[in-house]
């Protein structure tokens, strides 16, 4: 490979890492939101623990989307330092606001919603998982705006071998972002309702004790589902109109984009009508039905898979170009890029992050197996000296 | 307008060395503070509560370096490759130590990811001290050179007793057996930050010459500029709720 190829192949495996990682936190933000209100208007034990188990599983889950993030955000100016000289006026806006406005907040808000439990106030804690859940959503519209203007320069001109910001208004009605942004947000709720409905699947499959909790939240699952793969498919489809008008021909030439494409419908669309016409139909039952369980785990990962091949599609159908027809993905590239600093970066970045990711599910998988009971997030202090005496001899 | 997000780069530079630099120097002396595993969840405890709110200046940092003086963006950050990796690999290495410590039984598990909270929070602290020192000296020359290890070795010391002013200002009388002030914790932030402001206000004249358009900067100011005081809000309600003076810290913490 050479440098080129070395480099966009380390911006597709970080950026696939961080869009794994990031859709869940997209679907699950707002659940967790919701089950923290449910929790603080009814005061029930039942929302409370429902809470904490989704919202470690939420934090744990979280962690890989800010390693994975931080990469791509330097990853831009080491690599790519073509794309910020000639365009960093116009695709550098949005993503400053987006850390200003959006990961600042929600950053910050994080904090004081997993150290706050029994600290805040009922209400201002609450507000803080509803300020991560808008800032999230936020944040997924000014990166789906950068990315929008990669894909179609629109409000801006060029002028003395520059691109200049000329209509702000145009990057917001961006017709690469208006059917794409409902689209991805789509299939973050269609991945939280799967994780919820794959895990509760698993306790129920093994007998477990906590019956009922994992029972209400395998329905909310499949309808969470049901309603994100409904918003996904039809947005999705709804952008083949835009996309012929300024990238005709994306996904004529059979390469990487038209296969990412093909293999995201063939997983996407009948998956969308089995939760359609089976899973919703029969959701009073599936909690009971012990033989149909595992399929339900089994089925759980589709929804990221086909969210990556989605993002193969959207950006191989951009070659050759990163800014579509104005700048080439060759002339973006770092000048006096070598093969040893791309490499050396190639293996720290993606060495370090594909290994903590293993290590993410891994633990994502324990909080599962574990149940509410494990739960560490939002534990109460032992009140007993002795009781905390033991906890603290662990 | 360009004066205006120089100031907005220049608060958050200082504000990631002054709110951040706690942290990183807390994680530095883990090991050598914490004699025993109860002492090093004191003091993880202590810092956990400030770490997301402070490592995000530095994702602002960049952010703003890239919306708001984009000729500069690339020029900083390809000039600096190989420091910007171990910065961010130290800093990606001490949060997983962070996230990961408490998430499963077992010493090995643990020790490991506190060694590995020390181990990136010294990466750090030496990356960032090898910039600032590049960064002074031209980012034409090699990056990796003698006087670049010693200004690491100066700003690890300036952090790590920031670090130290933090731990006897959180836990007055325990981990480092003295109590400082919240004043003396603000002169160890400004001590923390002054290198990095230094350069900064060295660095101004050549910033000017590489700021976005004027339309771009007003669209920045006009979408960022009403959400400032939300994220000051936030950070001082971050620092007076998990301040000494309140409720103890649940030992261990959810980190």
């Amino acid at each position: 490979m050479d440098v080129l190829d070395l480099a966009r192949t380390q911006f597709a495996v970080t950026g696939s890492l961080h869009f794994l990682f990031v859709v869940l936190t997209l679907g699950l933000a707002p659940l967790i939101a919701i089950m923290h209100t449910r929790y603080a208007v009814t005061g029930r034990p039942d929302h409370e623990r429902a809470t904490r188990f989704w919202g470690q599983l939420y934090v744990i889950n979280y962690a890989l989307g800010i390693f994975t993030g931080l990469v791509m955000e330097f990853q831009f100016g080491l690599n790519w330092s073509g794309l910020s000289h000639y365009a960093g006026d116009v695709f550098g806006a949005p993503l400053a606001i987006e850390t200003l406005g959006a990961f600042f907040l929600e950053s910050t808000f994080l904090g004081l919603w997993i150290f706050g439990w029994h600290r805040l106030p009922t209400w201002l804690h609450v507000g803080c998982i509803w300020v991560v859940a808008l800032t999230a959503y936020a944040s997924a519209l000014w990166i789906m705006m950068a990315n929008s203007f990669l894909q179609n320069p629109a409000g801006a001109v060029p002028r003395d071998g520059h691109l200049v910001l000329t209509d702000p208004g145009a990057l917001l009605a961006n017709p690469a972002l208006t059917m794409a942004l409902p689209h991805v947000l789509g299939a973050g709720l269609w991945a939280g309702g799967f994780v919820l409905m794959g895990a509760s699947a698993y306790q129920l499959f093994r007998r477990t004790s906590e019956r009922e909790f994992f029972t209400g939240s395998l329905r909310t699952g499949v309808v969470v589902a049901l309603v994100g793969s409904l918003i996904t498919v039809g947005f999705g489809y709804a952008q083949f109109g835009a996309i012929s008008a300024f990238q005709p021909g994306k996904f004529d030439d059979g390469g990487a984009a038209g296969l990412g494409l093909g293999f995201m419908i063939l997983i996407g669309q009948p998956l969308q009508l089995v939760i359609l016409f089976v899973l919703t139909p029969l959701v009073y039952w599936l909690p009971r039905w012990r033989w149909v369980q595992p399929v339900l785990m089994a089925i759980t990962p589709l929804p990221f898979a086909a969210a990556i091949l989605g993002w193969l599609a959207r950006e191989n159908g951009r070659q050759p170009w990163m800014i579509n027809g104005r700048l080439t993905v060759a002339d973006a590239m770092s000048p006096g890029l070598t093969p040893a600093m791309v490499t050396g970066s190639f293996v720290a970045f993606t060495g370090v992050l594909l290994l903590l990711a293993i290590v993410d599910y891994v633990l994502i998988a324990r909080t599962v197996r574990r149940g509410p009971a494990a739960v560490t997030l939002g534990e109460p202090a032992p009140a007993d000296p002795h009781e905390r005496a033991h906890a603290l001899s662990h | 307008m360009d004066i205006l997000w120089l100031c907005v780069f220049a608060v958050l530079l200082v504000g990631y060395f002054a709110l951040e630099g706690p942290d990183i120097g807390a994680g530095m002396l883990l090991l050598f503070l914490g004699n025993t595993p109860r002492d090093r969840d004191e003091i993880v405890a202590a810092m956990a509560p400030f770490v997301l709110a402070g490592e995000v200046w530095l994702v602002a940092v960049a952010g703003v370096l890239f919306g708001a003086f984009p000729a500069a963006e690339g020029e900083v950050l390809f000039g600096l490759y190989p420091l910007v990796i171990s910065l961010l690999v130290s800093w990606i290495v001490r949060d997983a130590g962070l996230w990961f410590r408490r998430r499963a039984d077992g010493s090995a598990w643990r020790e490991g990811w506190t060694a590995a909270v020390c181990a990136g929070s010294w990466g750090l602290a030496l990356s960032w001290g090898m910039a600032l020192v590049a960064m002074a000296r031209g980012l034409d020359e090699p990056v990796i050179v003698l006087p670049g290890l010693a200004g690491g070795l100066v700003l690890a010391a300036l952090l790590a007793f920031h670090g130290w002013t933090f731990l006897s200002w959180r836990l007055p009388g325990r981990m480092t057996g003295a109590r400082r002030s919240g004043w003396a914790l603000l002169a160890s932030g400004a001590a923390a930050a002054a290198p990095a402001a230094v350069l900064l206000a060295a660095f101004a004249p050549w910033l000017l010459e590489r700021t976005a358009s004027a339309g771009a900067l007003g669209v920045l100011s006009v979408i960022i500029l009403p959400f400032a005081p939300v994220m000051v809000g936030a950070q001082v309600w971050t620092w007076r709720t998990f301040g000494p003076r309140r409720a103890a810290d649940r030992v261990p913490s959810f980190f």
